[in-house]
């Protein structure tokens, strides 16, 4: 196929375009992705002193704040070679668990459920929460903002602000919490895990109890076989906080657990002429352009591909609904793309019982939650699983602290090879030729892309959130023949 | 209810390091400063969807500011909207959260506490894609101007 070039005029308008290119004959010969672009973040951080990253880079992402904060805070403790006390370490999961939570509520009620709840060919004036909460009842709707404001809360007083934390600094914490605060995060963590629980017989009772939404969620159009990358701990379970990373193929199949100071020998980045963002893949691999399989260099991240790179959940009540997902959907590791949806789930419920786990822990209340850096800064590397997949922080000082040089890959930027290769593979099973595409399968279009929860802001350095979404269909002139407009 | 005893907040919405986004969040600043008043609360923030709901929950009234790229005006100009236009401002929608209007919605069906008046200040951006303390020659104009327009609105109402 002829190699298209996309008019630099359609390439950049402030807004995330998926732009779908049809062949002679009306099907679909290409689709791409494309983001805008933000400037300067790496430039806006050089002369500043390390210790102020943990507070700029929240600035940078208001949907994932709390996750730049941790792999900020751990990348400072390695630029300084300290390392933070236990209590320190079990502080920080303790907020990092309810950031999770917080946004993996968000994400599954306001994102993922109208397509579920209420079909992705419903009325799309109904598809939204609204619709959602019409259909399972205000009692639901009520506990999704209660328990969302919990775990906003448990954040707020750990992390010193609510959305732009200030807690994490290079050895450790700032404060500590008192017995008071950790009763009252006791309780709510309590609260959680049956939500938690209460979330996931939603999904099986309106989504897999559902033939045809199991069979959306299993079919061709979907899935997409590729490696997968994940924290786990010393036991290969799913981390969100610390560990290692593991990659695992197609087959399910560890290739290689590294630490995250060695990224840089696994992960390298190809360009394209018509993308301001680059592509991530895996330098062993190769880029082998946007295919799946076990021989392109392609990989994901994101709740699923966290449990696939897994063995298991480290907790009682999640390890049972890891069994069940992988049971239902035929064995590991799973490659449908709408089993993102579910795996959140199941990580809302770790996320929860780990929390409540660490509120009882006797160190939790320790005053001694800091080492005091006494090296020579120079330079770190800090990771964190992000909501959306694995987040890597980088940075370089001078001998007085002072940055040199920011690198960051995000979520959203690990998976775009990905989204690309399941946008164009929705859109070719769903648009036929010659006939024009409905609302209602554009969305489905969309829902390839939506599973990932991309973070565009954050995968370009802008602030995410007021990001509209295009889909645009071009004939093979190139003309755009309809438009579907989100804001 | 007397109306001076309502119970108002001031949100200014932005990023503080992406250059004209600020533009809500500078005019909230400059606020908190100059006005002391016992039934205002001024706020800035970066938050989008559901969270507006715990931000705004127990509140009778709310001027909200926020950058808008309208794409026909210049740099600066600032706009007075009801609540119709909150899907359009830079924060108030979201492609990962509700929109506001959505979000005040489900908190009416949810019977939340919810401002019953809201009012919008919007000024239009013009570099919004570039890290910087700074914002523009026309959104830092405009910042002073929307600090009287809200004092005046705040004014009118109470």
């Amino acid at each position: 196929m002829a190699k298209i070039s996309i008019d630099p005029i359609t390439r950049l308008e402030g807004h995330g375009k998926i732009e779908i290119f049809l062949d002679a004959d009306g099907a679909v010969a290409n689709a791409y992705l494309q983001i805008p672009e933000l400037r300067g973040f790496e430039k806006f951080c050089e002369g500043r002193p390390v210790e102020e990253m943990p507070r700029i880079v929240p600035r940078i992402c208001g949907v994932c704040p709390g996750a730049h904060h941790m792999a900020s805070a751990k990348t400072t403790d390695s630029v300084y070679h300290v390392d933070p006390p236990p209590a320190a370490k079990k502080l920080r999961e303790l907020f990092y668990c309810a950031h999770m939570i917080h946004s993996h509520i968000a994400c599954f009620y306001a994102l993922s459920a109208p397509d579920f709840v209420l079909g992705p060919m419903s009325d799309p004036a109904q598809r939204n929460i609204l619709g959602v909460v019409g259909k399972v009842g205000l009692q639901v709707g009520g506990e999704v903002i209660k328990h969302r404001a919990y775990a906003q809360q448990i954040q707020a007083t750990i992390g010193g602000k609510a959305t732009h934390p200030v807690c994490g600094i290079p050895g450790g914490m700032s404060k500590a919490i008192n017995e008071e605060e950790r009763k009252e995060f006791e309780e709510k963590a309590k609260s959680l895990v049956n939500f938690a629980q209460d979330s996931l017989k939603l999904f099986n009772d309106v989504v897999l109890s559902n033939k045809e939404y199991l069979n959306l969620i299993t079919g061709d159009v979907y899935t997409m076989k590729s490696y997968y990358m994940g924290m786990v701990d010393a036991k290969n379970k799913v981390n969100f906080y610390d560990g290692d990373l593991r990659l695992v193929d197609s087959d399910g199949k560890e290739v290689v657990k590294f630490k995250a100071a060695q990224y840089l020998d696994y992960i390298a980045e190809h360009t394209e002429p018509w993308s301001y963002m680059k592509f991530p893949f895996l330098k062993k691999v190769g880029w082998k352009g946007f295919v799946e399989g076990k021989d392109s260099g392609v990989y994901r991240v994101s709740p699923l591909a966290r449990l696939n790179a897994s063995d298991g959940m480290a907790t009682p009540q999640a390890q049972e609904a890891y069994d069940k997902m992988y049971q239902t959907l035929g064995g590991k590791p799973v490659h449908a793309t709408m089993a993102f949806h579910w795996a959140r789930l199941i990580e809302l419920l770790y996320a929860a019982e780990r929390l409540l786990e660490l509120c009882r822990d006797k160190e939790i209340t320790s005053p001694d939650v800091r080492t005091i850096p006494t090296a020579t800064p120079d330079e770190g590397i800090g990771v964190v699983e992000a909501p959306r997949g694995v987040l890597i922080h980088h940075y370089k000082t001078d001998s007085n602290g002072i940055i040199q040089k920011v690198n960051m890959i995000v979520a959203s930027a690990h998976n775009y090879p990905a989204m690309n290769i399941s946008i164009k593979k929705a859109a070719q099973s769903l648009i036929k030729r010659g006939q024009p595409a409905s609302e209602g399968l554009l969305n489905m279009v969309e829902m390839a892309f939506r599973a990932y929860d991309p973070c565009m802001g954050c995968a370009t350095h802008t602030l995410p959130g007021q990001m509209p979404l295009e889909v645009l269909i071009r004939n093979e002139q190139g003309e755009i023949i309809q438009k579907l407009s989100r804001t | 209810m007397s109306v001076n005893k309502l119970k108002t907040l001031v949100l200014g919405l932005g990023n503080p390091i992406l250059s004209d986004d600020s533009a809500g969040c500078r005019v909230a600043m400059v606020l908190q400063e100059k006005l002391h008043l016992p039934d205002v609360d001024i706020r800035e923030a970066s938050i989008a969807g559901l969270d507006f709901l715990d931000t705004l929950t127990g509140y009778d009234r709310t001027i909200i500011i926020d950058a808008i790229q309208t794409g026909q005006g210049t740099p600066g100009q600032i706009y007075r909207f009801g609540p119709e236009i909150l899907a359009h401002t830079r924060h108030a929608s979201t492609p990962h959260d509700v929109n506001l209007a959505t979000a005040l919605e489900l908190g009416k069906k949810l019977k939340l506490e919810l401002p019953r008046e809201i009012t919008i200040f919007a000024i239009e951006a013009e570099d919004v894609t570039s890290f910087s303390e700074e914002c523009g020659p026309g959104v830092k104009r405009a910042i002073p101007q929307c600090v009287e327009m809200v004092i005046r609105e705040l004014q009118i109402a109470s």
